[in-house]
């Protein structure tokens, strides 16, 4: 933990600490309710960025809450860490299946992960609300890894994501030659999927070249040979961020000129900042950051947190608002929760509706599109 | 399909060649100490690790150069490389240094079995990659570009990059330098002794525990060596790429011989090409598949290596 959130904290429990004692003094019986809610996502391990930051955006609704309605609720958060694994997944989520103490999860946030944690939620009647799960079949009912009754997302899927990304990265080409490339991971490979099937509605666009690369990989010299064979103007790949910046340099430094266009994996400030020069003009959609919503709100969100936030944080402050709100209104059993999230029709802090269908999907699904503009990623609007 | 082969032939060639070089360099860290200890050092993957956060502290941290800097010139180049280069060498050699005072000195001298000290070696790779993931935030660190890819020229359609050409040339030389180190100097022929039959070279004076230390520090000064020259192409590091790194070194040494050096230079070079090539031909995700179909091919046939036999034959 940061240093400064470390001292602040201090301040904060020792600030608890006196009230506390000086609520007690006036009101015997006004103890708050102790409830307590989980976050789910990978914590270390090669993707603990991502978890981090989305843990973040919960601990932050969580304060405020906590600050807003001290003398009733006192809401602790349980940290699951299941390093975006599904291996690790399946040993952690028998226990929180179990524990019945915890009246619902945000996340968790990859799809593999959630698809081997399903079964253990499903038989403790927990209820899920993940912030980046954006696998299609989670919410498919006709497939093995359907979620439901237990799992809702915040976030568009990938069907809805692919077309969109074909569109933006598109834009403005005509007769578009376009190379589609994946990191074989399964948020990707599905993802590069619904791209193609996308570009296959975009006029004058065609996919010249495929390609799918290890997720480790550094070396992209055989991928750009034949982006140079292919002839290709766009190439789109649906990998994550990090590998992404690597990519595009050796792109570039071959003298290649085409368009790069990514998913919502790539959608992070620092690719362009790992990237430099070489992530100018890239195109990107995701989903707007905090930032994005309000200048106010991050800035509050720093001054508590210690940190900026990060990349799916508005994700992670709808989910936890939702239980939250359900805590708000006496729902501290499981079975009350899960009742209330599929109930739940409320405001996203985008302004956004959310109310969940029969299958935890929410109704709208909208990706921005952000293209590099000296070394920031700018939010151009929503793509149509 | 062989399109992009035909078209792109020169291009993956001298890509293939460079990857090849920094393959030769980390597995001349695995073989080494396997020529001497017959134990492989799994953490020779985090020593590169820590190498390549080296050559970036150095660029960045030290000479002040960020992203947006502009490529260094003239002698400020040189000497911003030659520093990146032998911080690096630095930092993987006394890691490596460190890996065998704590990981195998003491187990070695209390005579424990082989297994402890593999145990002990995994231990402490996993100490040393979580060690930078904590100290990183788990986060991936773009380097600073401080030597400026220029497109030299261009030969039968591909480009000639001075990043590459930088890395094929010195990497050859260090290699060079190291083999001449262990094939001339009193200390190579030490280790070399103890390599071939490590009993009769105790009976004839070789201090053991200096030679093991020397391999260890000569093998993380290889590695490191590579770690420089891993950034100056990919400009790139995290945590965690060590791993296929280290595999794929591994790979090139049990693919040249292992416990052979000139085994890992053939087999670092051969692993290079084949990647590029194959990952051409039939798709990046065939790559893996490609190189172990080949590398259980070349031992089905000749199950020390490629040059596995000179030292079969050297140790009886």
């Amino acid at each position: 933990m940061n240093k400064k959130i470390q001292r602040s904290l201090a301040v904060v429990s020792a600030a608890a600490l006196v009230f506390g004692v000086a609520a007690a003094q006036t009101s015997a019986n006004a103890a708050p309710k102790t409830v307590t809610i989980a976050y789910q996502g990978p914590l270390s391990g090669g993707e603990a960025s991502t978890g981090t930051d989305e843990q973040n955006a919960v601990k932050y609704a969580i304060k405020l809450f906590n600050a807003k309605n001290k003398a009733t609720y006192n809401v602790k958060l349980v940290s699951i860490d299941d390093q975006g694994d599904p291996a690790v997944a399946g040993t952690v989520a028998p226990g929180i299946g179990k524990n019945k103490a915890i009246l619902g999860v945000v996340g968790p946030a990859y799809s593999g992960a959630t698809i081997a944690s399903l079964p253990f939620y499903k038989a403790g009647g927990l209820v899920l609300i993940s912030p980046s799960a954006t696998r299609v079949s989670l919410t498919d009912s006709a497939s093995p890894d359907f979620g439901g009754p237990v799992f809702h997302r915040v976030v568009g899927k990938d069907d809805l994501q692919g077309p969109a990304l074909a569109k933006y990265a598109t834009q403005g080409v005509s007769n578009a030659k376009v190379f589609v490339f994946d990191d074989q991971s399964s948020y990707a490979v599905p993802l590069a999927g619904y791209v193609k099937g996308g570009l296959a509605k975009v006029a004058g666009a065609t996919v010249v070249g495929t390609d799918s690369v290890p997720n480790t990989t550094t070396d992209f010299s055989p991928t750009i040979a034949k982006i140079k064979t292919s002839g290709a103007t766009v190439v789109i790949y649906t990998g994550y961020y990090s590998q992404a910046a690597v990519f595009i340099k050796q792109l570039r430094d071959s003298g290649s000129k085409a368009i790069f266009a990514g998913g919502d994996g790539v959608f992070n400030q620092e690719f362009p900042k790992l990237a430099g020069a070489a992530a100018e003009e890239s195109r990107v959609t995701g989903v707007g950051g905090l930032a994005g919503v309000s200048a106010a709100l991050e800035a509050d969100y720093k001054k508590q947190m210690g940190v900026s936030s990060g990349v799916y944080s508005v994700e992670s402050l709808d989910a936890a608002n939702i239980l939250l709100q359900g805590i708000l209104k006496g729902n501290t059993t499981r079975a009350k929760m899960l009742a209330w999230v599929k109930a739940y029709n409320g405001k996203s802090i985008t302004g956004n509706t959310i109310k969940f269908s029969a299958n935890g999907d929410i109704s709208y699904g909208l990706f921005a599109g952000f293209t590099t503009k000296n070394g920031v990623l700018v939010n151009t609007g929503i793509v149509k | 399909m062989f399109a992009v082969l035909i078209d792109q032939f020169w291009s993956l060639t001298i890509a293939g060649v460079a990857l090849g070089f920094i393959y030769v360099l980390v597995s001349l860290g695995y073989t080494m100490v396997y020529g001497v200890l017959r134990m492989i050092n799994f953490a020779n993957s985090e020593i590169f690790m820590w190498g390549t956060f080296g050559t970036i502290v150095t660029s960045r941290d030290i000479f002040g150069y960020t992203q947006t800097s502009a490529p260094a010139t003239g002698p400020k180049l040189a000497l911003v490389l030659i520093s990146q280069l032998l911080m690096s060498m630095a930092v993987a050699g006394l890691t490596a240094v460190f890996v065998e005072f704590v990981a195998y000195r003491r187990l070695r001298a209390k005579g424990t079995n082989r297994l402890a000290t593999l145990i002990s070696a995994i231990g402490i790779s996993i100490v040393l990659s979580e060690i930078m993931r904590l100290l990183t935030s788990s986060r991936p660190v773009g380097s600073p570009r401080v030597l400026e890819k220029i497109i030299l020229t261009e030969v039968w359609g591909a480009n000639i990059r001075l990043d590459t050409i930088v890395t094929i040339f010195a990497a050859a030389l260090i290699y060079f330098l190291l083999e001449r180190f262990v094939k001339l100097s009193r200390m190579g022929k030490a280790i070399r002794a103890v390599s071939m039959n490590e009993d009769a070279a105790k009976l004839m004076g070789v201090n053991l525990n200096r030679v093991i230390t020397t391999t260890f520090l000569v093998g993380g000064l290889a590695t490191g060596a590579a770690g420089f020259f891993y950034i100056t192409v990919f400009e790139y590091t995290k945590f965690n790429i060590g791993f296929t790194m280290g595999m794929a070194a591994f790979t090139a040494a049990v693919l040249g011989g292992i416990g052979n050096i000139r085994g890992a230079f053939y087999g670092g070079l051969f692993l290079g090409l084949l990647e590029v090539y194959a990952s051409a031909v039939l798709g990046t995700q065939w790559k893996a598949v490609t190189v172990f179909v080949v590398l259980v091919l070349v031992l089905l046939f000749k199950p020390n290596g490629l040059f596995g036999e000179a030292v079969q034959t050297t140790r009886a």
